[in-house]
């Protein structure tokens, strides 16, 4: 069967690198006073990249 | 019996994803349908705002809920902010019920050979949990976090099955740690997100105890945990930039965000105050506030309601046979769970467990506002708390659709035909599950409802440019915060509620506050022609370290005199609430002296006698909704008319205000008054239209007082309030008084 291909160890690094990101930006944004990004990144950051990338680790 | 034998084929085990979605759409379009158009009573004004705003409602701050719901105001491309929040309501519930689908269909796959009656099954277990009372109705409007959580339950326990079942390996353990993962993310939106852990250790436990002596498996899990809780970090960081709505001000931060103030023992201090709700004050779980028997019966009395909310007790019996079905329903449907799928069940079974008794142990609640009425002399809670039990109602539905589901086996075993006709046969007794269907959809539906927003709209305007306007509790309040903040109604009036004028920030924040200048083009007709400065002074000249100085009570029990410029009110504190004047009654004074000339002050009429309590009745001049407080007694005059047992009202003013009010029509539009702990708000309306006809009467105008006065009981009839109005006002018997507002449960000094 053909692994999945998120389950390869260098995109599951990548998915974590780019939801630590995304959650640092958010906090950032939201430290700055920012209502519209912040929201949308740490809405994203948490409900979708954070169990992605338990999921696919 | 249609057992199966070995030479049955494999039964097609895989869930039905697609199913269940098109349940969830059907779920969303039935909330859809009958969605508020608007904001509702209780906190559904409070956390719109908090979501529009990016604010702080009430600990513990619900940080995740408030980013989820900013989003949804955000992305949501059709209605109003109010309605993109509610629609973030039913949409979570939409999802929970198609999970409750995947759970049921995932049981009965175990007993039932054929896909269809399953997915039936499955389909009923998500109609019965979506139109259970108190789901449906939280569904269409957001009026707390709960149906968030209601998803986040759902989402867990599916993930919980799976676990169950899939064998030891990579994908169980990451399963675990995701689950670990969204039990602290569904805190950080609501503590009851914590509720389904239990009955997950109680899975591991029973399915793989083992699992706990891998301590790498183990700490994973416990920093998949905190990391779900970190959203909490969002509270110091808005609390800093000072939002409109930012209860317990949990920052150390004064003017605005900095490194030092924000990672301070001050910040610290309250974010864990917020966190840990100590603001409410709750005893002690051993300190019973009613007895458990008492409890269960709470839970009983709004289990009644989730299959046929019977509001004024007119189908009390047919009620009371569907309850006792329901509950019948369920406990066959948990013991064919138990039979059938025990690897499932042991998660289940506990969760249910878990938010039914743990929970009502737990919650430790005083008598229910509408159990036992005529138990007289018990201390009881401001309103129904039914929305406390919705995990349980919603859990329940689902064993209440399997035993449903094997009570139609039963019956079709006992038809002799093809398989197919022999389920269509006995599939009549599935009607059952359509009952809450029918039978709450009047009273569940929100459709239409624009009471609150005209509410809102009518009591900032019955208060004059700049003034400030003290009120007591959640629904005089919150639904004020929703027009000013959201809808840009009024902002030049301030708003201070009594019940958090006991806290030490809520007064930081009103002083705080900045200025709006009056908006006199979509102002109300009154003060059109008015001539109104913009003050230039916050309401309360004191520094911070003065506000936080005034005492929390003062120990003073005989009348007081205040006096200011030409008031002398004898303030007795055996008219107040604890008998002593508390930390908010000193500010409302303050208030009072510091603005006496520069900005109108008034006093709510949802107060009850607080206008009274402070001896400022011979200063106060009813002007519709509120009344202001004048620098001189008030004296009589054709337009100013003395009612004797109530006060002065100003006549021009408040026939011009009734007649620019929308709630009326808006309540008579309703024709009923479902929640009837804030019935107190229509009953205002039904007040004022007996006052303003009883002061036309005694000017001459009897046919302008017949016909406002009809309005009032018009309300009245409406909101079945009208035995609380009677007896026709006359000289000696003026328009009677109507209870105040609930206050919020703020924690205030035990009674010295």
């Amino acid at each position: 069967m053909r692994k999945h291909v998120l389950a390869s160890p260098r995109r599951a690094r990548a998915l974590r690198v780019i939801t630590l990101g995304l959650l640092l930006l958010g906090y950032l944004d939201l430290v700055r006073g920012g209502l519209t990004a912040a929201p949308l990144l740490l809405v994203s950051s948490y409900l979708l990249f954070v169990p992605l990338a338990i999921l696919f680790d | 019996m249609t057992a199966p034998t070995a030479a049955a084929p494999a039964r097609d085990l895989r869930p039905s994803y697609g199913a269940a979605a098109v349940v969830g759409l059907v779920v969303l379009g039935l909330y859809a349908l009958t969605l508020a158009p608007t904001t509702a009573m209780w906190d559904a004004s409070e956390y719109i705002t908090a979501a529009y705003t990016l604010g702080i409602p009430h600990p513990p701050g619900n940080p995740l809920f408030v980013l989820l719901g900013r989003v949804a105001t955000l992305l949501v491309p059709i209605g109003s902010i109010a309605v993109r929040v509610n629609l973030l309501a039913a949409a979570s519930s939409a999802m929970a019920a198609a999970i409750w689908f995947l759970v049921a269909e995932r049981v009965l796959a175990q007993w039932f050979e054929l896909r269809w009656p399953r997915i039936t099954g499955a389909a009923l277990a998500a109609l019965l949990s979506a139109t259970a009372f108190t789901v449906w109705n939280q569904s269409v409007v957001n009026e707390k976090v709960y149906t968030v959580s209601l998803a986040f339950f759902a989402v867990v326990s599916w993930l919980t099955v799976l676990w169950c079942d899939d064998p030891d390996g990579r994908r169980a353990d990451r399963l675990l740690v995701l689950i670990a993962y969204l039990i602290g993310l569904g805190y950080a939106n609501h503590p009851a997100g914590f509720l389904v852990a239990p009955a997950v250790g109680v899975a591991v436990l029973a399915r793989r105890p083992r699992t706990l002596l891998r301590w790498k498996l183990i700490v994973a899990a416990l920093v998949a945990l905190v990391l779900g809780l970190t959203p909490f970090a969002v509270e110091p960081i808005r609390a800093a930039h000072h939002p409109a709505l930012n209860e317990g001000e949990p920052t150390g931060c004064t003017t605005s965000i900095g490194v030092s103030c924000t990672f301070s023992k001050t910040t610290v201090d309250r974010l864990t105050d917020n966190i840990n709700r100590v603001q409410y004050g709750k005893p002690d779980l051993s300190v019973r506030q009613a007895p458990f028997s008492a409890q269960l019966g709470m839970w009983w009395l709004y289990f009644k309601w989730q299959w046929l909310r019977d509001v004024h007790g007119d189908q009390q019996g047919l009620q009371a046979a569907l309850a006792l079905a329901f509950l019948a329903l369920g406990i066959a449907g948990g013991v064919a769970h138990w039979r059938h799928d025990r690897a499932s069940f042991w998660f289940f079974g506990p969760l249910i467990f878990t938010v039914t008794f743990v929970l009502v142990y737990y919650m430790n609640f005083k008598y229910g506002a509408s159990q036992d009425p005529d138990l007289a002399g018990v201390e009881r809670e401001v309103r129904d708390r039914d929305y406390f039990y919705l995990w349980s109602y919603s859990a329940w539905s689902v064993w209440a659709a399997l035993g449903l589901a094997a009570l139609w086996r039963t019956l079709a075993d006992r038809v002799s035909a093809g398989d197919a006709r022999r389920w269509a046969t006995s599939a009549p007794v599935l009607l059952l599950g359509v009952m809450p269907l029918i039978g709450n959809w009047r009273q569940a539906s929100r459709a239409g409802e624009t009471v609150t927003r005209e509410w809102a709209h009518d009591m900032l305007n019955s208060i004059e440019p700049y003034g400030i306007l003290i009120t007591l509790g959640d629904n005089d309040t919150f639904p004020l915060w929703y027009a000013q903040e959201v809808e840009g109604v009024r902002r030049d009036v301030t708003v201070a509620v009594t019940s958090l004028l006991n806290t030490d920030w809520y007064i930081r924040g009103l002083v705080r506050r900045p200025i709006a200048p009056y908006d006199a083009a979509h102002g109300p007709a009154p003060y059109r022609d008015g001539r109104w400065t913009l003050p230039t002074r916050p309401i309360l000249g004191m520094t911070t370290e003065q506000l936080d100085a005034i005492p929390q009570y003062v120990d003073v029990r005989e009348p007081q005199l205040f006096q200011h410029g030409g008031i002398r009110a004898v303030v007795d504190p055996r008219r107040l609430e604890f008998g002593v004047p508390l930390r908010s009654d000193l500010i409302v004074l303050q208030l009072l002296k510091e603005n006496l000339g520069i900005r109108p002050l008034y006093i709510s009429r949802t107060t009850g006698g607080y206008l009274q309590a402070l001896g400022l009745e011979s200063y106060a001049l009813t002007q519709g909704l509120a009344a202001k407080i004048v620098g001189e007694p008030v004296a009589s005059s054709p337009d100013t008319v003395d009612i004797p047992g109530i006060g002065h009202l100003d006549l021009p003013r408040s026939l011009a205000l009734w007649r620019s009010y929308g709630a009326p029509n808006a309540i008579r539009s309703r024709g009923d008054w479902v929640d009837r702990p804030s019935v107190s708000i229509p009953t205002t309306y039904v007040s004022t239209a007996l006052l303003i006809g009883e002061a036309l009467d005694r000017t001459g105008r009897r046919a302008d007082a017949d016909k406002i006065r009809r309005q009032g009981v018009e309300i009245a009839e409406a909101t079945r309030t009208l035995d609380l109005f009677m007896a026709r006002p006359s000289a000696d018997r003026p328009p009677p008084a109507v209870p105040g507002d609930a206050p919020r449960g703020t924690a205030i000094p035990a009674k010295p």
